[in-house]
């Protein structure tokens, strides 16, 4: 894949009067052509840091997928063992 | 600053090709679907229940088969020339498949079409999986043969551009989007083989009248053997576009190059050794191989889960880089007013509640609960309906930029659509879980019976219906407003920097991904021994106990004159005159002679 | 190959939840006895059941004490028996249903119950289940077998025992 976007912090857009990552939630401007004139500009216009392969560890990620584990499991065994072993005529042969 | 259009201009026209049939299809297929949907609920009934299932076969061929697949090759063409940035090998070839493949589709949609028309003497209302001794009009099976041929030309052709640039890159990695297109390919070349077998060797000469009888469970396992991996060649394409696209639209970067790549191979390796397990109902395969195939499909799982992993990871990347904080409140600070990315995510999300039902229609012993259930189509809209077109429908608000050179004709548009699919099929599909779990069958016009009443535990099966009715309302709605939204697009004028095409390098590379992965022969021969491991037996098994034509003739879908004896017969022993009131079977009768008298 | 130690975390979660449906299949197999439809019905000449020592007159038989075997023929567009009479069998037995197909393929799907199975031509579905209570159930073709699918249906006669008769079986 092109490396043409390993854009240097310093190109990108920071859209004024947004909120900055230490307050939380930014929301930008995605909706204005950006710096790099781009007439939709989705993403890169709203990206106010650049974190590297060691500046970032997925832990909202693993909250989400654990949440949704526990989901599948519960749902899982509702299925099987009250909506199917406890319905009516089992096939036993 | 030059996107595709400028750099690959034959290419793009390719692709705007196959995006046009693609599109039509969609809007054929879905108007089909609100037909159903308003049918099928007893809201509105336009069409006679007979004519119900020519509807039905409409619905699931143009959608599942050229909506999805038209799709697919156009993203593969434009991330084969993206990926090795340099043209096809020859624009001939391309185009030569892309016609194939439409003469075929249009063959195949009339003579499905023809169906509504008395006066033509052809139909084939045999449904998308066209299972014998029901039996098609010849020319339905022959475009179908055409398509799927046009199909393996598109993978030649990229694999030939595949050779020219290991030529000139002796010692590179694939570039991420070819390598998954090349895959997926591999995938599709081993699987596609049942489904050719079965519709040549057999259903073309026997609709033909060259042979007398098929063996329907030995067509019925060729189909399957095809009909899983299709699932995912409809996957493939939204995974591509999650991997690839989707971090980018983020604002982030891919997690894991290596990981995807593992994902793939998996994919090559275990999409086709499992498609008995659509036949676990089935007479005639013992339990030792429904339990295999049982056991690769849960395995199969695994891609899947490990995708949920990188492509979120990558998403909430991109969170971060935008200021987002926090173990969940990160997912605010997304670009939820992007068409592209929120369709997507939705996309995602909705597979995510597809994949349970999934992890359901797996477990063997527990189809006996939801097999040919409403379950079964409320378990794929979320996932092809969902996941796969959603994302599709997504992917070309920041594609079609690419390919014409014009900017999105109304992005707020594009959200409205994309929330009301997902919306829409909030309520169709939940409602089509539920009444599976009631018996409510899929593929019936009308699932109003004399004999019984389903019961539901929980709400009604009023409810139940009005949801369906209004999802498939909401969704053919979305539908309307997408293909207003692209044609307005093409109708744009051409600007300079449509959208910005750019895709940042994953943060893990490709450079830690062990070269093997990248041996295609090797996963290639591995994916072959897993086949026919899980193969032979079984249809050893069906050859052995009916016979390679077995002794099937076909049987049209349309009422015998047998059938109105034996139904005259039923009626005047058991039927008693209020139960008449009912009208339906009246009805059914009434076409029935005239189907007859024509 | 490097793997973040989160997405290790989330493999070894998958393999945990992937072995466990495994698992609960089996335990569904072999603790609850729960059987798949398989090859063991052998397989009839569709073109020819009236020549069939069974499916010549479909309807119940008597093989045991409180034990019986129901032969049903599907076809477009009805079950024999089933649709113009109710197939009928007693309370308090077992039962195994022999299904097959006449024509095209249909399904034979008990409604609101686990019993559901595939009919197609030239192969004999079998299928054992146990009746309690005297009641009635619907049954519905539930694999699409032509124009008048939706009218495919019928429906088991669970009688009272003591209501059971000689007439009410083939043998």
């Amino acid at each position: 894949m092109p490396a043409e976007s390993n854009t240097e912090t310093g190109e990108v857009a920071t859209p004024a009067g947004d909120g900055t990552g230490e307050t939380g939630t930014p929301v930008p401007d995605t909706e204005s052509i950006d710096d790099e004139g781009f007439v939709i500009g989705s993403g890169r216009s709203g990206v106010v840091r650049q974190l590297g392969h060691d500046d970032f560890d997925p832990v909202g990620t693993l909250v989400l997928i654990a949440i949704y584990m526990v989901i599948v499991g519960a749902m899982w065994i509702f299925m099987y063992f009250v909506e199917f072993l406890g319905g009516d005529l089992t096939v036993i042969g | 600053m030059a996107t595709f259009v400028d750099r690959y201009p034959e290419e793009a026209k390719v692709v705007q090709a196959t995006l046009v049939v693609s599109f039509i299809s969609l809007g054929i297929g879905a108007f089909f679907g609100l037909i159903q949907a308003l049918h099928r609920t007893n809201v509105l009934r336009v069409i006679d229940s007979v004519d119900y299932y020519t509807v039905l076969t409409g619905h699931g061929v143009l959608l599942a088969l050229w909506f999805t697949i038209f799709f697919l090759v156009g993203l593969f063409t434009w991330a084969i020339v993206k990926g090795f940035d340099r043209p096809v090998p020859d624009i001939r070839l391309t185009w030569a498949w892309v016609g194939l493949m439409t003469t075929g589709a249009v063959l195949a949609t009339t003579a499905i079409l023809a169906g509504f028309v008395p006066e033509i003497p052809m139909s084939a209302d045999v449904l998308y999986t066209f299972y014998a001794p029901l039996q098609a009009h010849p020319v339905f099976y022959i475009g179908t043969a055409m398509f799927i041929v046009g199909t393996w030309i598109a993978g030649a052709d990229w694999f030939l551009a595949y050779r020219g640039w290991r030529q000139d890159n002796p010692d590179e990695r694939i570039p991420l989007q070819a390598f998954m297109v090349l895959t997926t390919m591999i995938m599709w070349f081993v699987s596609t083989l049942g489904v050719a077998v079965s519709v040549v060797v057999f259903l073309i000469p026997w609709s033909l009248g060259i042979i007398d009888t098929v063996n329907p469970l030995l067509t019925r396992t060729l189909f399957w053997y095809f009909g899983h991996p299709v699932v995912y060649f409809w996957l493939m394409p939204a995974y591509l576009l999650w991997y690839t696209v989707l971090p980018k639209l983020a604002g982030g970067r891919l997690f894991s190059d290596p990981l995807a790549r593992v994902v793939f191979v998996l994919f090559v390796l275990l999409s086709t050794p499992v498609g008995i397990h659509h036949q676990y109902l089935d007479p005639g395969i013992a339990e030792g191989f429904k339990f295999i195939a049982m056991t690769n499909t849960m395995f199969l799982l695994l891609p899947s889960l490990l995708t949920a992993f990188t492509v979120v990871a990558s998403v909430e990347h991109g969170a971060r880089q935008r200021g987002g904080e926090g173990y969940l409140r990160w997912l605010g600070a997304l670009p939820w007013r992007d068409p592209a990315f929120a369709g997507m995510a939705l996309a995602g999300l909705m597979f995510a509640a597809g994949g349970f039902s999934g992890m359901i229609n797996a477990g063997m012993n527990i189809n006996y609960l939801v097999h040919n259930t409403l379950w079964v189509p409320g378990h794929f809209h979320m996932t092809v309906g969902t996941a796969v077109a959603l994302t599709m429908m997504a992917g070309t608000y920041w594609l079609l930029p690419q390919l014409t050179g014009k900017p999105v004709y109304s992005r707020p548009i594009g959200l409205l659509q994309v929330i009301t699919w997902f919306v829409g099929m909030v309520f169709m599909s939940n409602a089509m879980h539920r009444g599976g779990l009631l018996g409510i069958p899929r593929r019936t016009a009308e699932p109003q019976y004399q004999n019984f009443d389903f019961v539901a535990a929980v709400g009604s099966i009023g409810e139940i219906r009005m949801q369906i009715a209004l999802g498939g309302v909401l969704l053919f709605v979305s539908v309307v407003i997408f293909l207003f939204n692209v044609a307005a697009t093409w109708a744009d004028d051409r600007v300079d920097t449509p959208v910005d095409d750019t895709i940042p390098e994953p943060l893990s590379s490709s450079s830690g991904a062990p070269l093997v992965l990248d041996n295609l022969a090797l996963w290639t021969g591995i994916a072959v021994v897993l086949v026919i491991l899980a193969y032979t037996l079984p249809l050893a098994g069906i050859i052995s106990d009916a016979g390679l034509f077995g002794g099937s003739r076909g049987f049209s879908v349309a009422f015998s004159l047998e059938w109105l004896v034996d139904a005259t017969v039923a009626a005047v022993t058991n039927v008693s005159l209020d139960s008449l009131a009912g009208v339906a079977p009246v009805d059914a009768v009434v076409d029935s002679l005239q189907e007859v008298s024509r | 190959m490097e793997i973040h130690r989160y997405e290790k975390i989330w493999l070894a979660g998958a393999l945990l939840l992937i072995v466990g449906f495994i698992a609960t299949v089996s335990y569904g197999a072999v603790g609850a006895g729960i059987e798949m439809i398989n090859d063991e019905g052998g397989q009839v000449d569709s073109t020819a059941l009236d020549e069939h020592p069974k499916f010549s007159e479909p309807g119940t038989y008597k093989t045991g004490p409180n034990e019986y075997d129901v032969y049903v023929i599907a076809k477009q567009f009805l079950y024999e028996p089933g649709t113009s009479e109710p197939i009928r069998v007693p309370a308090n037995s077992r039962v195994t249903f022999h299904v097959t197909s006449a024509d095209v393929i249909h399904g034979y799907e008990i409604v609101g119950t686990n019993a559901n199975t595939m009919a197609v031509p030239g192969q004999v579905s079998t299928m054992t289940v146990e009746f309690n209570e005297p009641r009635k159930y619907g049954l519905l073709c539930n694999e699409y077998c032509g124009s008048a699918h939706h009218a495919m249906e019928g429906s088991i006669q669970v009688v009272p025992q003591s209501e059971w008769n000689e007439t009410m079986v083939v043998n």
